[in-house]
């Protein structure tokens, strides 16, 4: 039997004999059932007794064996069944043999009304998790304070050097590069800078820390290590999300320091080459256009950004469910929702600070 | 009936001198192993001793340092991809489900990708080798993060099973399952083989089925294997083999062969 299926060209089937009486030569398999069922449905509407001699197959698979199943419950004699086969024919005969269980469908405009209703839903659900999970976040934080000696030093401190120190050189060079692109800009239309353009570079930046902080706590929940962490009765809560959220608040507003001096940096360089301007008088020139506020702003803005997009990203982390497929959608919802917030409060940033005239 | 079939067939898998390593560790030193065509093998080993990467090695998944794997005498990546599909299916260790498909997709995947049968065809035969594995038709439209560990071993299984392989290579089939399931799981790897002829290795720590199931077992111990059956392993002298076929848990495991062979 095994050597029937032994040669790689395709397996042929014959169907020979007539009237009451076929018999298969060959092999019924996956391969040559599209032929056996043409040939056969035809033969059998048109006879009303049917015996089908099946003794010289040489290879029977089980899709093969479903169709003889199939042939013997629609009243076709099988004969001379040789032994082996007769086997496979009894697993599969013994099989009930249900067609799969399909979701029954559901109109194209159903669809889209069901989905609006449960992006509405999503969102409704999104908003409270968000406020629950800020708010636990705050208790623990206010709890981690009155008990420093719970704070994580060591992992907060990984934390900082992780979104901080490794961030540095993309970070650096991306200010170089836009406050390029904006001194050339400002050259053409003599427009003022100040060091608000920075702050795409640090988000972009952040993004990307939140991305991983998605990942790292989503794939060790998919992993079950966050149900281990509770067992030992550890909070994955003090342990995983409070030093992601304090080494980013920490290190953003460093970050943005960082930038705004690499971008004047920058600045200077794009007046040297383009205005000749030297750096000590572009220095000069920065002190009268850019005030202390434009920094102070950055500061502010950036330890408050951090704040929530640490809070998406470790809360997505921890919404995992199951496989790792789940890891990669929320991660990508994580990011969605981060960009969000950002734009929104850095409007309502531009407000406030429009109105206490900064 | 496993006795009557000693006769000494081609064999259908050969693996020679095949060595790997990983880093300084060496897993596998020079190991040969023959698979004779219709048999049940079993591959047995301590945890860590190498069996799902001599598995994924006997397979073409990984490259060995060094050694050749011949199926049918032909080297192993000489095979092109349609004649492989056709030829082994996998049932991997953790079940390799894909994610964003439901059961029944999984197993309807290879017969999508091989073969031109109509889509109706395709969902009844993967319908039938679901139900063949002992999963409930309601589970066909589950997806794997819904599974419980025992039933992506089964929906892996089935998929396995999707084109009809002539060799299939088993990753610890039982090992999550209760144990009625797993003697199921035990019955229906004999019904393959004894009804389809289809060979089958089996990685295992499961006593009850290397010893009711395999008709030959390989051990892996220090990297070497040994070949036999489980008369002659018993009689080796090596320590973790005699320990491990005369150890309490491998008692019950003799009781149920010694029945197992009496009725058949
Ligand atoms: N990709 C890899 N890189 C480095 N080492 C590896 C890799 N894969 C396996 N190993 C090592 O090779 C050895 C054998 O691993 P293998 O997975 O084959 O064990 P096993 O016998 O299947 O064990 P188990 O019964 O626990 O599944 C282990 O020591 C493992 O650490
Ligand atoms: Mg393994």
């Amino acid at each position: 039997m095994p050597g029937a299926h032994s040669q790689w060209s395709s397996p042929t089937l014959a169907i020979e004999g007539n009237d009451d009486r076929l018999s298969l030569d060959g092999v019924l398999g996956i391969r040559t059932l599209d032929q056996a069922r043409q040939a056969l449905e035809r033969w059998r509407k048109q006879r009303k007794s049917h015996v089908l001699d099946v003794s010289k197959l040489s290879g029977l698979d089980m899709p093969g064996a479903m169709f003889l199943c199939e042939l013997r419950d629609k009243h076709v004699e099988l004969a001379g069944v040789q032994p082996e086969h007769e086997a496979l024919l009894e697993l599969i005969g013994g099989l009930q043999r249900k067609p799969l269980t399909k979701p029954p469908a559901v109109p194209r405009w159903r669809q889209l009304v069901i989905q609006l209703g449960k992006g509405a839903d999503d969102f409704w659900h999104d908003a409270i998790d968000i406020t629950v999970f800020v708010g636990r976040t705050m208790s623990a934080f206010g709890h981690a304070l009155r008990h420093p000696s719970s704070l994580r030093p060591a992992s907060i401190s990984r934390q900082i050097a992780e979104t901080g120190i490794n961030a540095l050189p993309i970070v650096g060079l991306m200010a170089v590069m836009i406050s390029v692109v904006i001194g050339y800009q400002s050259v053409a239309q003599l427009r003022p800078y100040g060091g608000e353009e920075f702050t795409i570079s640090l988000i972009a930046v952040s993004v990307l820390r939140e991305m991983a902080f998605t990942a790292e706590i989503g794939v060790m929940k998919a992993r079950e290590e966050i149900d281990a962490l509770n067992s030992m009765g550890l909070q994955p809560f003090d342990l995983l999300v409070l030093p992601r959220m304090i080494g980013l608040i920490i290190a953003l507003p460093l970050l943005t320091f960082f930038a705004d001096i690499m971008g004047l940096l920058g600045g200077a360089m794009i007046a040297q080459s383009l205005l000749h301007v030297s750096p000590s008088q572009d220095m000069e020139r920065v002190r009268e256009a850019v005030g202390v506020s434009d920094l102070f702003v950055g500061l502010v803005k950036a330890p408050v950004f951090a704040f929530f997009i640490a809070t998406v990203g470790c809360m997505h982390g921890l919404r995992v469910r199951g496989s790792a497929e789940s890891v990669g959608r929320e991660t990508t919802r994580a990011v969605v929702k981060a960009i969000f917030l950002v734009i929104v409060f850095d409007a309502l940033f531009s407000v406030f600070f429009e109105k206490v005239g900064l | 009936m496993s006795a009557t079939r000693s006769k000494r067939t081609e064999p259908i898998l050969s693996a020679r001198g095949i060595v790997n390593r990983f880093g300084k560790q060496q897993v596998h030193d020079r190991v040969d192993l023959d698979v004779e065509a219709g048999e049940v093998l079993g591959i047995a080993g301590g945890s860590g001793s190498g069996k799902s990467v001599l598995l994924k090695t006997l397979i073409g998944l990984h490259q060995p340092d060094s050694g050749k794997v011949l199926i049918d005498g032909k080297p192993i990546d000489s095979i092109g991809a349609q004649e492989k599909a056709a030829l082994i299916g996998v049932l991997f260790q953790q079940g390799a489900l894909f994610s964003s498909l439901s059961v029944s997709q999984n197993v309807m995947l290879p017969m999508r990708e091989y073969t031109d049968l109509p889509v109706s065809e395709q969902e009844q035969i993967a319908a039938v080798k679901i139900e063949l594995t002992g999963l409930s038709a309601d589970s066909a439209v589950k997806f794997p993060a819904q599974l419980s560990g025992g039933m992506v071993k089964r929906a892996a299984l089935a998929r396995a099973l999707a084109l009809d392989p002539r060799m299939l290579f088993l990753d610890e089939p039982t090992s999550d399952l209760d144990p009625l399931t797993a003697s199921a799981i035990d019955e229906l790897i004999l019904q393959l083989n004894r009804g389809l002829g289809i060979t089958v290795v089996i990685v295992t720590h499961d006593l009850t089925t290397l010893l009711t199931v395999c008709d030959r077992i390989a051990v892996l111990v220090d990297g070497k294997i040994t070949v036999g059956t489980v008369e002659k392993l018993a009689r080796s002298h090596d320590p973790w083999i005699r320990d491990f076929l005369h150890g309490p848990r491998a008692q019950g495991a003799m009781k149920a062969r010694r029945f197992n062979h009496g009725i058949r």
